[in-house]
């Protein structure tokens, strides 16, 4: 490498990485035109060795477990013994067992809660924070703290307020006629609750993905839109929402995976109870590994939710490129 | 919601437009009353969503049951440091954290900047990999991860959960050094090859070193995940002097239910770190990168 002449570098500048990335700037070389010309093999070896370190981890940590855990979800071994192959039994159990439908549902709409509920939380808050507002960038770092401070401290926050019928929410809630809700104690007021402190958790990331997509759109639009007589109900429909509509998209599929695979949330505050009532998939996974110690069960819970994790996010991951080509 | 309906009609842009000197006045008093209403309006949200957050401060530096201090105090903080093995847990998710941070940043960036000046069917094979890989609910992994590490004598070791930290970080860590090698102009490093330089000599001395705010948006990213995560440290870690904060917080608090002011001290130091470090790099951290990132390759 050290040899390489001006004229090779060039050359190799204009035969390889010049295409560059999307950001990498228009470039006039005559030799670009041709956006699919391939990478010379000195700069095929440096990208090589620059990716390994990335390829040998991926394998190691992400990989070879995921391989492993398939070989898991068909054995009824322990956390200390693989056991002997069953095939799909492990997969038929869950599948036959309502525990696994009912915490299936639960990750189903704490799904749908967290993703929308942060989401429309995000949009109003980032939407506000547009506007001018004495000490506005205060406020967009406050608003950050729930999703930075860590689930561990804000669940056992979240504990104090609400949990028994002497916490202060409740208290609250007396003294005003409305009788004494026990938040974490009933199934449904806790299900609830769960998603709500999910929601509190998340709003901030949706707030920051928001804030983001909207300091690019160009405020002169919206001039012209009002001089053309539309309403600011129309602007935010048709001009804000299309602007933001790929981030929207992209901050939908994160936050699905978030929620999806979300454990502490849930665990912190509930443990998953009452009566099973906030199990989630994920809780349900660990529960039968490390308290019923049922390894091929938890595992293939886990496996079920990953590939139909997987299949979405290829699929999304595919419109999201699709609509980003356009 | 009902924040974005009030507050939209009355945003900026189109009180500009307004023609004659005198109705631009009276626009401009509804401009400023509508700027001190929504000042009230984002100070009403904002102190109510801080409240769990203000009562673990408050809760922290009220004097305990059994203590003679009035006011506000830092017995509590004082007292959990020696009452609980605190500076050990403090210290064990420092040693974690800013590992992780550093491994990830380091196996992120290269791989970022091959992302971003790649353009190949394997290299955006290998984008999608780590999207669907970052995707995987971690508890898939953490079973085969705790058989294989307890061979390896990684369980109850912080090494084996710094492995996995970077594992679980450098998925997403990667796209956001690629978004940010994007914004950098190709002219920079062609510049430098005409200079003689090789592709690696370029990646180190032109594009990192013009870099700084992308990899401290990744710094900070990687480090907000490895110290507030919880389920691989309750998997893997087992004995006391080995937890790191989330675990000894957690262990904390289900041995003493009602010790609130020594548990909320406990709090008040595992999350005095994360608001440091995002109160002082916050404008450098955006999370527009990752779904930029994703978008764009």
């Amino acid at each position: 490498m050290s040899s390489t002449t001006a004229q090779s570098g060039l050359a190799r500048a204009r035969r390889g990485l010049a295409p560059g990335g999307p950001g990498g700037g228009s470039l006039d070389h005559p030799g670009n035109v041709n956006r699919k010309s391939k990478l010379s093999s000195q700069t095929r070896r440096t990208f090589f060795w620059l990716l390994l370190p990335s390829i040998v981890l991926l394998i190691l940590i992400n990989g070879y477990p995921l391989i492993y855990a398939g070989v898991q979800a068909t054995h009824d071994g322990s956390l200390i013994d693989t056991g002997n192959f069953v095939g799909v039994d492990n997969f038929a159990t869950v599948l036959s067992s309502p525990a696994f439908w009912k915490a299936a549902q639960f990750t189903l709409w704490f799904t749908i809660v967290g993703v929308f509920g942060s989401w429309l939380v995000g949009l109003g808050l980032a939407l506000l924070l547009r506007t001018k507002i004495p000490a506005g960038g205060t406020f967009k770092v406050l608003l950050l703290l729930p999703w930075v401070v860590p689930i561990v401290v804000s669940s056992t926050a979240w504990n104090w307020l609400v949990a028994t019928p002497d916490s202060l929410i409740p208290s609250i809630f007396r003294n005003l006629g409305l009788g004494t809700p026990l938040f974490l104690a009933d199934p449904h007021l806790a299900a609830v609750m769960v998603m709500v402190f999910k929601v509190w958790v998340s709003f901030p990331f949706m707030m920051m993905m928001i804030s983001a997509a909207l300091a690019s759109v160009d405020t002169t639009v919206y001039e012209a839109a009002s001089m053309d007589g539309a309403s600011k109900w129309q602007q935010f429909t048709q001009i804000t929402l299309p602007m933001i509509a790929r981030s929207t998209y992209i901050s939908w599929i994160l936050m699905t995976i978030f929620c999806v695979n979300d454990f502490p949330t849930i665990y912190l505050l509930t443990g998953g109870g009452p009566v099973d009532a906030t199990t989630s998939l994920v809780v349900l996974a660990y529960r039968s590994v490390f308290q019923d110690f049922q390894t091929g069960t938890g595992v293939a819970i886990a496996f079920l939710m990953t590939l139909t994790l997987v299949l979405v996010s290829v699929f999304l991951y595919r419109q999201i490129r699709k609509s980003s080509v356009e | 919601m009902s924040a974005v309906l009030h507050a939209h009609p009355e945003s900026g842009p189109a009180l500009g437009v307004a023609g004659p000197e005198k109705s631009r006045r009276v626009l401009s008093e509804a401009g400023m009353q509508g700027r001190w209403w929504r000042f009230v309006l984002i100070l009403a949200i904002t102190a109510i969503v801080l409240v769990p957050i203000m009562v673990t401060v408050v809760l922290a530096l009220t004097p305990g049951p059994n203590s003679t201090a009035t006011g506000l105090t830092l017995e509590n903080i004082t007292g959990v440091f020696s009452k609980t093995l605190a500076g050990t847990w403090l210290t064990n998710s420092l040693i974690t954290t800013l590992s992780t941070v550093i491994v990830s940043v380091a196996v992120a960036a290269p791989a970022g900047y091959v992302l971003s000046r790649g353009r190949s069917k394997a290299v955006s094979g290998y984008s999608l990999l780590l999207f669907v890989m970052q995707s995987l609910p971690i508890i898939t992994s953490v079973v085969p991860l705790f058989i294989l590490f307890a061979g390896l004598g990684l369980v109850d070791n912080l090494l084996g959960l710094i492995i996995i930290y970077v594992g679980s970080t450098m998925t997403v860590a990667t796209w956001m050094m690629a978004a940010y090698f994007d914004s950098i102009p190709v002219s920079l490093e062609e510049a430098s090859w005409i200079d003689g330089c090789s592709v690696f000599g370029s990646f180190t001395k032109v594009v990192l070193r013009n870099s700084l705010p992308g990899i401290l948006s990744t710094a900070i990213f990687a480090f907000l995940l490895a110290w507030n995560d919880y389920l691989v440290a309750i998997v893997f870690l087992r004995s006391n002097e080995i937890f790191t904060l989330p675990v000894g917080v957690q262990s904390f608090f289900q041995q003493n239910l009602t010790d609130w002011s020594g548990v909320m001290a406990l709090a008040v130091v595992m999350m005095l770190p994360p608001i440091i470090v995002f109160a002082t790099l916050n404008k450098y951290f955006s999370v527009g990168g990752i779904g930029g990132s994703l978008a764009g390759r």
